[in-house]
């Protein structure tokens, strides 16, 4: 029934054929078969159930009794802008960030793959890393955690650091975003060094990390509407690519991507120097690549959608074998899949809009299998009276041409809240 | 693009058993070289070697360069060394760099403990020839399986690895029960496969372990590799310690600048605080960043003295004589602590950032707990001692009453009550006892609390600018002929001084009275959903029809200014009239920031406002030319003082107060 395999030692060798769950850490055990469970970490809405954060457990293999349904719930109290989570490098807990109240929230997921357990909270995160606020992306490394930051304890801009942890939850270290002033040995190969933060992403085998930019938590926390209309702060947003050397931890070069550039996520292939990132107020595709004298770039590769309809590409997921990215862009609700074959020239493919507004997706590891929810910032998300297709996880497969529905979870019918970002859970990990 | 040769070996399952014999001891005795690699069999499912076992693909960072933040300490556990000796882990390490690694002799997955038995064996190897190494660095390699892997087993690994001066000892436990407590120190999760093998499932970890027992660093299999962790022994040997500051500490100390930008400043050098993150040209593509980190640490002034002493241009302090230096401390701790908010997010400083001219610059109008909106622009708190009349429709007469509506405010700091806030700071130790110090009752009360904050705020004085000299210190050199002529005409021919007032010995630029100019009109009565402008990128302008966000944008607040307080229809629209002093650190400008610049303002006033039938008399259209239009902004800047440097340091002196328990769990 399960393929999700640990190989005798758990080893994991970025290269061939691991992707995803496409999206996670190379260092990060993999589920290659089917998946028992998405975990959806879930903004709390006023109004709606219990109103607070939660971890909300799907069902989603198909020969389960309970495949489709909501088998499982932990709130954890308080909205506090829910958003991305990521397992630590053994896959045993899953830790969940918080942008606005700072906290991260670390689930015991292998006691019971079913039931996560809330195991600890960090809630001196900001204390701790010298006022570094909006933990975003948690990234596993070799027994730590590398933590994003997006916002600072100043004055709530963009400026911010990467923060790490070990796997138990004490911090380690601040590695503040390289500014004018504080290079840190990094070159500024263009206009800008903003300091600003977003996702990381490594490339291990090249001995880089890579981290993109979005906006400080004046901005993300704001009202979307009063946000666009306000000239002063939409000039505060992110136009950089930081490559750093992975193993010292020291910024290398700063690159220009600007328009806020979000999801980083890199190629598999051991050749395959290269990583995807778009740009959420521009709508491109930007490609970040090694070039023959080994020296990083940044290439502006595709347009998506037309910018001046704000189609705001938000997730962004790579197949394991580098041939497709998929490609959501929230306002518009749609999903478009870009031919990659060719990195300089990705092309779409195929389109499908999947409700008012969808932010994240998740493939699973033969990318046959394709998970979607809708929410993106709690004070940015639709505020519709027609709530249909508003709020959702959805479930589809992929039969290499077009997707096909399979369920759907209303969020707000079922009480649940905001649906944002989704990992997968799997017995077979821990037998 | 650069194409990475391909570097990993592919072998069958065979192979790889024959590989990881080579170090298990259930081969031969060969030292793993490139010859030994085994052959690729195409029938069989490929599986890649880990980059441990080949030339590293890029420079090995030089020693030293960087720094190994301490992990954690390093766990202690019961061992028996292969000579089946008792000992402990913490024994063994004390004094020496250590290289650790937990293996199991049955393993079979080249990519594990082959993997890591490998790197160790090309660390000993390499580092043989660096004699001061030899007694600074040691090997361990600690067995998972105490029941298969006897002492005597262990031995024959040492036999094997002897040839070194870098000492490697293989070490095992007397029972699983001895094994378990080092597990849970170096976070191993091990589980037996239920397939009748003796194979162990585990996630391969090797640790560096310093001198002092503290993990700097842990590897796995994509990351080990011998090269890269002799790097990291010749950085400790080198002594990077925790303690020296690395390149990515961003505690600096810019008290410097700041306190050298408070010197008194040539006439015609307008002040500027430290734009920490200023976007200037964004919208026209000429933006190029000159970002500054976040700043940690200032100097601590004596804001007492400041505020008591005079101030060249400013009146006698309104309530100097009832302050201290205590109760400005206190006060200014509790001004910049985030605890002071139902989630801990947010301090007054949040809203009313030094740095940022005590207001917020990079927004129209401020955001509160959970971004919720607020209607109006975050006011300066400089010189807001001086004022009677607080807000932006003037609905409070004392700031130490003042203080409470932010802090109760459902869209700023959102505490649910009274009590919750002065129970929340009562329970923080360092509070209660300024509170008894100073008040005589540790728990703060409603009057104690507004005593404490308002104190601090009515210490921000910033008087004696270039205006000031020129006007009221007769320095005649003091202010530029465009700023004086400016003068002339904010005094004159544009009439800003009806309200802007100014006295004989002083000036406070308020009339402190209500007028209706048309901004707040204009919000509440014209539609707002014509396409308009919208920068995405630097240089990147497109028309944005506000259709296309409408769904995710709330319904924007209306603001009837102080009909609001009044009632009075009369009063619809009118807001108090803002100081001027320091104007041209707090952009942007008028009670919704709609206008970004001082140049933007005067363009309104000169085209007399925005009409309506409310309009308040004293504004009507002036004919001004673009110098004159000028010269009243050299003014405008002239008004800046050169003790807000002073002012921004000692704030940035003050910690920002976080939550700093543990945990929750």
């Amino acid at each position: 029934m399960l393929a999700g395999l640990l190989s005798t030692c758990l080893v994991l060798i970025p290269g061939l054929s691991q992707a995803d769950e496409t999206c996670m850490s190379p260092y990060m055990a993999k589920i290659y078969g089917q998946e028992d469970f998405v975990y959806v970490w879930t903004l709390g809405a006023v109004g709606v159930g219990d109103e607070q954060d939660k971890l909300v457990t799907v069902d989603v293999n198909p020969s389960s009794d309970t495949y489709g349904e909501v088998v499982h719930t932990v709130s954890v109290g308080g909205r506090n802008e829910a958003h991305h989570s990521g397992f630590s490098d053994d896959r045993r807990y899953l830790w969940a960030a918080t942008l606005d109240t700072n906290k991260i929230f670390i689930f015991d997921v292998h006691t019971d793959p079913s039931k996560p357990v809330l195991d600890k909270v960090i809630d001196d995160f900001v204390a701790s890393s010298g006022g570094v606020v909006g933990p975003h992306t948690t990234y596993a490394l070799p027994g730590r955690m590398l933590v994003t930051g997006l916002s600072n304890n100043e004055d709530h801009g963009g400026r911010t650091a990467m923060v790490e942890y070990t796997n138990s939850g004490d911090y380690v270290k601040t590695y503040w975003m390289p500014t004018d002033d504080n290079l840190n040995g990094a070159v500024k190969s263009g206009q800008f060094a903003d300091g600003y933060g977003y996702d990381v992403r490594a490339l291990p085998r090249r001995n880089v990390l890579v981290t993109s930019s979005f906006t400080g938590w004046n901005n993300y926390m704001m009202d979307l509407g009063k946000l666009m209309g306000d000239p002063q702060a939409m000039t505060h947003f992110g136009n950089t690519v930081v490559i750093w050397d992975l193993h010292t931890r020291q910024p290398k070069k700063i690159l220009d991507v600007p328009g806020a550039p979000l999801e980083i996520r890199c190629a598999w292939e051991e050749d395959h120097n290269y990583c995807f990132t778009t740009t959420a107020l521009t709508s491109k595709i930007w490609l970040i690549y090694e070039d023959e004298n080994e020296e990083w770039q940044a290439k502006e590769v595709a347009d998506i959608g037309d910018a001046s309809t704000i189609p705001l590409p938000v997730d962004i997921s790579i197949s394991a074998d580098d041939k497709l990215l998929w490609v959501n862009t929230w306002n518009e609700g749609m999903t478009r899949v870009f031919d990659i074959s060719d990195p300089f020239n990705p092309t779409v493919t195929y389109d499908k809009t999947i409700g008012q507004q969808v932010n994240m997706l998740s493939q699973s590891w033969d990318g046959s299998r394709v998970y979607f929810t809708s929410s993106l910032l709690g004070n940015w998300d639709k505020k519709n009276d027609n709530t249909e297709d508003l709020q959702y996880f959805k479930a589809y497969d992929w039969n290499g041409s077009e997707l096909e529905f399979q369920f759907e979870l209303d969020f707000l019918e079922a009480n649940l809240g905001l649906p944002h970002q989704m990992r997968f859970g799997s017995y077979a990990l821990y037998q | 693009m650069r194409s990475t040769a391909r570097r990993y070996t592919y072998c069958n399952h065979a192979s790889i058993a024959l590989l990881a014999g080579l170090v298990m001891l259930t081969g031969p005795l060969t030292v793993l070289g490139h010859a030994d690699k085994p052959h690729e069999d195409a029938n069989a499912a490929p599986i890649i070697l880990a980059p441990g076992y080949e030339k590293l693909d890029f420079p090995a960072p030089a020693p030293g360069s960087y720094a190994l933040p301490v992990i954690g300490e390093a766990g202690n556990g019961n061992l028996l060394t292969s000579s089946n000796q008792s000992t402990t882990l913490h024994t063994l390490l004390t004094d020496k760099i250590s290289v650790l690694s937990f293996i199991y002799r049955a393993c079979d997955d080249v990519n594990g403990c082959p993997l890591a038995t490998y790197v160790l064996h090309q660390i000993q190897q390499k580092l043989a020839a660096d004699s001061a190494l030899h007694d600074r660095v040691q090997l361990l390699s600690v067995s998972f399986d105490p029941v298969y892997d006897t002492p005597e087993a262990m031995q024959a690994y040492r036999d094997r690895f002897s040839d070194s001066p870098i000492n490697w000892q293989f070490l095992t436990t007397a029972s699983t029960s001895e094994l378990d407590p080092l597990l849970e120190a170096y976070d191993q999760s091990l589980s037996r496969r239920d397939d009748g093998s003796n194979q162990i499932n585990h996630m391969l970890r090797v640790f560096l372990i310093d001198e002092s027992r503290q993990v700097r660093n842990i590897f796995s299999s994509s990351l080990l590799h011998a090269d890269t962790l002799i790097s990291d022994i010749k950085t400790l040997v080198l002594g990077t310690t925790a303690n020296t500051p690395s390149v990515n500490d961003n505690s600096r100390s810019t008290a410097q600048t700041l306190v050298a930008a408070a010197v008194p400043v040539e006439t015609t050098t307008a002040i500027q605080l430290p734009s920490n993150d200023a976007r200037t040209g964004y919208a026209d593509g000429s933006y190029t960043s000159n970002t500054k980190a976040v700043i940690k640490g200032g100097t601590s002034a004596d804001l007492w003295q400041h505020a008591t002493s005079p101030i060249l241009g400013l009146p006698a302090l309104p309530g100097a004589s009832d302050m201290s230096r205590d109760s400005i401390e206190l006060g200014k701790q509790l001004f910049f602590d985030r605890r002071l908010s139902i989630n801990n997010t947010f301090s007054c400083a949040m809203c009313h950032i030094p740095q940022q001219g005590f207001t917020v610059n990079e927004m129209a109008t401020a955001v509160g707990v959970e971004g919720r909106t607020v209607k109006r622009n975050a006011p300066s708190l400089l010189n807001v001692g001086y004022l009677s009349r607080l807000f932006h429709d003037g609905r409070e007469s004392r700031l130490e009453q003042q203080v409470w509506s932010p802090l109760l405010a459902h869209n700023e700091m959102a505490n649910p009550s009274i009590g919750y806030v002065l129970d929340k700071i009562a329970a923080i130790d360092s509070y209660s006892e300024q509170f008894e110090r100073l008040y005589g009752q540790s728990q703060p009360t409603m009057e104690t609390l507004g005593k404490a904050m308002s104190d601090y705020q009515r210490s921000l004085v910033a008087g004696a600018s270039s205006f000031d000299r020129w006007r009221y210190g007769n320095e005649s050199d003091a202010l530029t002929s465009q700023a004086q002529l400016g003068y002339t005409l904010f005094t004159g021919k544009a009439q800003c001084s009806q309200c802007h007032t100014l006295q004989a010995e002083s000036a406070l630029f308020t009339d402190e009275l209500w007028h209706n100019t048309g901004i707040g009109y204009t919000r509440s009565m014209k539609q707002h959903d014509e396409p308009h402008p919208v920068t995405l990128a630097p240089g990147v302008t497109l028309m944005v029809d506000p259709a296309v966000y409408a769904d995710a944008a709330e319904e924007p607040p209306n603001d009837l200014g102080l009909y609001e307080v009044t009632q009075n229809p009369d009063d619809r629209w009118k807001f108090r009239t803002p100081s001027l002093r320091n104007v041209a650190l707090t952009a942007p400008y008028m009670h919704d920031g709609s206008l970004a610049t001082l140049e933007n303002v005067i363009e309104f006033y000169v085209r007399g406002g925005d009409d309506n039938e409310l309009l308040s008399p004293l504004i009507k259209p002036l004919k001004l030319s673009q110098d004159e239009q000028s010269a009243l902004v050299h003014f405008l800047q002239s008004l800046t003082s050169p003790d807000v440097p002073m002012l921004v340091s000692d704030a940035l002196a003050t910690p920002v107060g976080d939550v700093r328990s543990a945990r929750l769990h």
